[in-house]
């Protein structure tokens, strides 16, 4: 008895070790929203869900993979692009968004359509201007690669693929891409300290931004009108598209501002290009509408200086190590 | 040997007479429902049919209202395309005495937002929409020539699990069998009222999707 006790023991402190290992909550980080108990992590399933992430077989030309738009090197979003680009160079209705921190998210797309990360990938597959594919046909095209025969195998010791397997892989992956080491990081845990210009860039931003780009995610989770004219063309109103609430229109998810040195284009369609105009644009360009955040109804000031503050904080949230982890980078192509 | 295979192959049988089944036999009013087949609609409209897919969820027997027997993980796609899916199992329901039968037409709210699934509710089997996070509850797609619309296609898809929107029907049928519980839909009726013209697809969770729904629940019976 005695032993049994014992080996469980030491079976559940093994357990709980290696998941520690693939998971790491940062310090003074609130508890992640992504049910790890539904789909445990491990280490082949992880690899499985990278090589699906990297591999164009997802989409229907073979040429569209999700680093496509969601490229590691600039935390995984298309840069220069204001609308993503899919397949034959097809042209989406929105930015690409950023992929990290995804384990703190309740929703996903910046309309929240998409409520559970195991989900998420099944959209961009199937839009017919992103991959233009299916599910089925995915899982099809993977059942007949002995390379992801054996991959499926080593994750989920079934030789059979289903699309479930499939899309808790993909998810497994995206869900390991923390970014917490940011110089904001270091500063906030004693190793670094802000220069006075980013010291006094850090006041201004948690006076005028915090509530809504709330730390620790810079980011709320909540859904917000930050005032953009709508673009006669895209017609894009957002949140109210899923809901068909009044009070739902014109607004779009808050997205995390860490990394945001590498993420331009800015806002849901991309339309600036420039940090500079984005702080501009709260100081000058928000149009009143019926549902504004409260927040920005009686508008922001910066002074010239103070915008300069302001960039050097949040060029703090940059995260080197996290754009050049080879864990996260695209794996060596195999022939 | 060989004796001892025959007695076990007769009492498999008998296992199999008695277990609980239930076998969903869509009907077109009075006609058996088949795809691909024309039935007249309206005096001057015919109707043709490609799909009818539809979840059954939360199956569960009662007797005096109580509940006797609940299915667990009970999740079953009924597809008209696959016969096997017509008729469902439920070999742990044998020995109880129940006068109702309860069961849900689609995906309950929380499984909705529970992430990848398999079997039956995997995303594979083309039951849950890929550009917002839910399962399709129902689809009944085809033809007829009352749609002003290409190749006179109309769609139902009906889903949604979210306030105002959640579609999800719950039906009680009484029975006075035991064994075998033939469960009849009547696709003629669902679609009576319905005009063509102007209702010929349902995509998303909406008004429409729900009062569509609240009308299916009407057009099951046990006969």
């Amino acid at each position: 008895m005695k032993i049994i006790v014992l080996s469980l023991l030491v079976l559940i402190c093994c357990g709980f070790t290696v998941k520690q290992s693939l998971f790491i909550v940062p310090k003074k980080w609130p508890k992640p929203v992504y049910d790890f108990s539904q789909n445990e992590l491990s280490e082949n399933k992880i690899e499985l869900g990278k090589q699906l992430f990297y591999d164009p077989i997802l989409s229907a030309d073979n040429k569209i993979s999700c680093a496509s738009c969601h490229s590691p090197y600039t935390a995984f979003t298309h840069i220069d692009h204001a609308l993503s680009h899919g397949i034959h160079d097809s042209i989406g209705t929105r930015n690409s968004p950023t992929l990290f921190n995804l384990a703190w998210q309740k929703k996903f797309m910046w309309d929240g359509a998409i409520v559970n990360l195991d989900m998420q990938a099944l959209a961009p597959i199937s839009h017919p201007a992103e991959m233009g594919s299916s599910i089925n046909l995915v899982v099809k095209k993977l059942s007949a690669s002995a390379k992801y025969k054996q991959l499926f195998f080593n994750a989920f010791q079934d030789s059979s693929i289903t699309g479930q397997q499939t899309l808790k892989a993909i998810a497994q992956f995206m869900v390991t891409l923390v970014s917490a080491n940011s110089k904001y990081d270091r500063v906030k845990n004693g190793k670094e300290k802000f220069s006075i210009s980013e010291a006094n860039g850090y006041k201004l931003f948690k006076k005028n931004c915090n509530s809504c780009h709330t730390e620790p995610l810079f980011t709320n989770e909540n859904f917000e009108n930050n005032g953009l004219a709508v673009d006669p063309q895209l017609n894009d109103f957002g949140r109210w598209k899923i809901t068909h609430l009044a009070k739902d229109s014109l607004l779009f998810k808050v997205p995390s501002l860490r990394n945001i040195a590498y993420t331009a284009p800015y806002m849901h369609d991309g339309r600036f290009k420039k940090l500079s105009q984005v702080i501009n644009y709260y100081m000058m360009g928000i149009v009143q509408q019926k549902t504004l955040s409260k927040q920005l109804s009686k508008g922001v000031y910066f002074t010239s200086n103070e915008k300069i503050e302001l960039l050097s904080f949040l060029n703090t949230l940059t995260d080197k190590e996290f754009i050049s982890n080879p864990k996260f980078l695209p794996p060596p192509i195999q022939k | 040997m060989k004796k001892i295979f025959l007695i076990w192959l007769l009492l498999q049988s008998i296992h199999n007479i008695s277990a609980q089944s239930i076998f969903f036999s869509p009907k077109f009013g009075k006609e058996d429902f088949s795809i691909n087949h024309s039935y007249s609609f309206t005096a001057s409209d015919s109707i043709k049919f490609e799909t009818l897919k539809f979840y059954i969820s939360s199956i569960q027997l009662l007797n005096n209202q109580k509940v006797v027997f609940a299915e667990k993980n009970s999740f079953h796609l009924i597809d008209i395309e696959d016969s096997e899916s017509m008729k469902i199992n439920l070999p742990s329901a044998t020995n109880f005495e129940f006068d109702e039968v309860k069961f849900n037409i689609g995906i309950d709210s929380i499984t909705n937002v529970s992430g990848a699934m398999g079997g039956d509710l995997d995303p594979i089997n083309g039951m849950y929409w890929t550009w917002q996070s839910g399962y399709i509850n129902f689809k009944l797609m085809g033809s007829s020539s009352a749609c002003k619309t290409m190749n006179h296609q109309f769609e139902f898809h009906l889903g949604g699990y979210q306030h105002p929107f959640n579609l999800l029907q719950t039906i009680v049928l009484s029975s006075n069998k035991n064994s075998l519980l033939k469960i009849e839909f009547d696709v003629q009726q669902f679609l009576s009222g319905i005009d063509f013209t102007k209702q010929n697809h349902i995509m998303s969770p909406c008004n429409d999707a729900v009062l569509l729904s609240k009308k299916l629940s009407q057009c099951f019976k046990i006969n």
